[in-house]
């Protein structure tokens, strides 16, 4: 746990020095709903059209921002450094968490932003708040995944995203199921049976993806 | 090639062509006697399912053990559930433009089973774009172990969901409330059989020509080692020399 704290801190510290993560994340999430409320102006949209546009978004977002914590290191030559202070699994996990804390400050300002330019109405907090949340969740942790595998590969910020991309589709799916319900269409069992969907996700994606990472590194 | 060349598979390919022929039309579809094209869409479906369990198998056994064979195999898997991947899509495209009438239906069993593709064809990119090949080994192991998530939602939970069966063409629960007749279910079968067998061949061969490329390299090696002259296995950098030279 000592190792995990350490390398989240130092993940934190890195952010709070050069706020390139966060910052890129949430400008590029405001521009995308901004953009958005543009090219709609004066219309209203369906709970599935604004579920699936939000959910969307938050793809391209997380595929924008999270190989980043991974990518950087590999780039600045002190990837092998970290291995050698680190576990492989703790590192992974540390820099894990920290993308879903990243994920989750860029989900709320996401949510926010777009139900206040879009005019959707909300029928549902809870459901709201579960299926953004679970689905920044189960993105970070996927896409984190993809982001370590893709370590030393030429075209690397272009792969990660390429790969990462098929990976996270089911994901939408079932984002879109559980926010469209929370926007006002479909009945709420749907709704809650795609959050519970997202949940297992996001567990299955937390519980292999240190195991996986620390398999591929250790060898290295 | 010449284990494609044997005289009993091309026996069974041109028995399976006369049973799948032989058969009576489906007159429940709209254009019953090309409704045999579900001959070779499932089997295609059915190999590429196994496929894609196979290549994360062998990603397991591969990352368990760093032993290069099982690199070899799991990357002859991925290539070969691609390629099935592939022709059940055609094949799927095929069946909808004639019994459903448009080549694309938006069809939510033929997006999922785009988004398997998808996930093959990434997993293929990602040994391409690593050019270590430990690294290319290791990553598209660890990619093929992850990627079973979404695949097992893909091709078992999605098309299941209540709302996508109510929504889709396609039929899901076939095969489980046996659907098929017994004369569908034997060319089905036959050619399954002989998909398979031309599978596991080109595998073998594959598996072969993989094997051989590791050892003709460590050959290649240890010329190069006895010469003197052998490659380092560090790149080397030019470095700044200053004025006067660097001594």
């Amino acid at each position: 746990m000592k190792e995990v704290a350490a390398v989240f801190q130092k993940e934190w510290r890195a952010e709070v020095r050069s706020r390139h993560g966060l910052f890129t994340a949430g400008l590029f999430s405001v521009l995308a709903v901004v953009a958005m409320s543009f090219a709609g102006y004066g219309l209203r949209p369906s709970g599935s059209l604004a579920a699936g546009m939000l959910c969307v978004t938050l793809l391209f977002s997380a595929i924008l921002a999270l190989p980043r914590t991974f990518l950087i290191e590999d780039e600045q030559g002190t990837f092998d450094l970290l291995r050698l202070i680190g576990e492989p699994g703790p590192v992974f996990v540390g820099k894990t968490l920290y993308n879903i804390v990243q994920m989750l400050v860029t989900g709320a300002l996401l949510g926010t932003v777009f139900l206040a330019l879009s005019g959707v109405e909300v029928r549902s907090g809870p459901l709201l708040v579960a299926g953004l949340g679970l689905q920044c969740v189960a993105l970070a942790a996927a896409v984190s995944l993809c982001g370590a595998l893709v370590i030393g590969a030429s075209n690397r910020w272009v792969l990660a995203g390429a790969v990462a991309m098929p990976l996270l589709l089911p994901q939408v799916f079932l984002g879109v199921g559980a926010l469209r319900v929370a926007l006002g269409e479909g009945m709420s069992a749907g709704g809650w049976q795609s959050v519970a969907g997202l949940a297992g996700f996001a567990v299955a994606a937390l519980a292999s993806g240190p195991l996986i990472a620390s398999a591929v590194w250790r060898e290295e | 090639m010449k284990r494609l060349a044997n005289p009993y598979l091309f026996g069974a390919v041109v028995v399976a062509t006369i049973v799948s022929f032989a058969l009576p039309d489906a007159d429940s579809f709209r254009v019953p006697s090309l409704a045999r094209i579900i001959f070779w869409h499932l089997p295609c479906a059915f190999l590429t399912t196994g496929l894609v369990f196979l290549a994360a198998w062998f990603g397991l056994r591969y990352l368990g053990s760093r032993d290069t064979r099982w690199d070899i195999r799991g990357a002859a898997a991925l290539e070969l559930g691609a390629l099935f991947g592939a022709l059940t899509m055609v094949t799927g495209i095929l069946f909808s433009k004639v019994q459903w009438g448009e080549w694309w239906q938006n069809d939510p069993r033929q997006t999922s089973f785009l988004m398997v593709l998808l996930i093959l064809a990434a997993g293929l990119s990602l040994r391409a774009g690593l050019s270590d090949e430990k690294k290319a080994a290791s990553a598209g192991a660890g990619y093929a172990l992850f990627s079973l998530i979404p695949n097992f939602f893909l091709m078992f939970v999605f098309p299941r969901l209540p709302q996508v069966r109510q929504r889709s063409f396609h039929p899901s629960e076939t095969i489980q409330t046996g659907g098929f007749d017994g004369a569908y279910w034997t060319g089905i079968l036959v050619v399954f059989a002989c998909l398979a067998w031309v599978t596991f061949i080109v595998y073998r061969l594959r598996v072969e020509a993989g094997e051989l490329t590791v050892r003709a390299e460590f050959a290649d090696g240890n010329r190069e080692a006895d010469r003197g002259s052998a490659a380092p296995d560090r790149m080397v950098r030019p470095v700044p020399v200053p004025p006067g030279g660097g001594d």
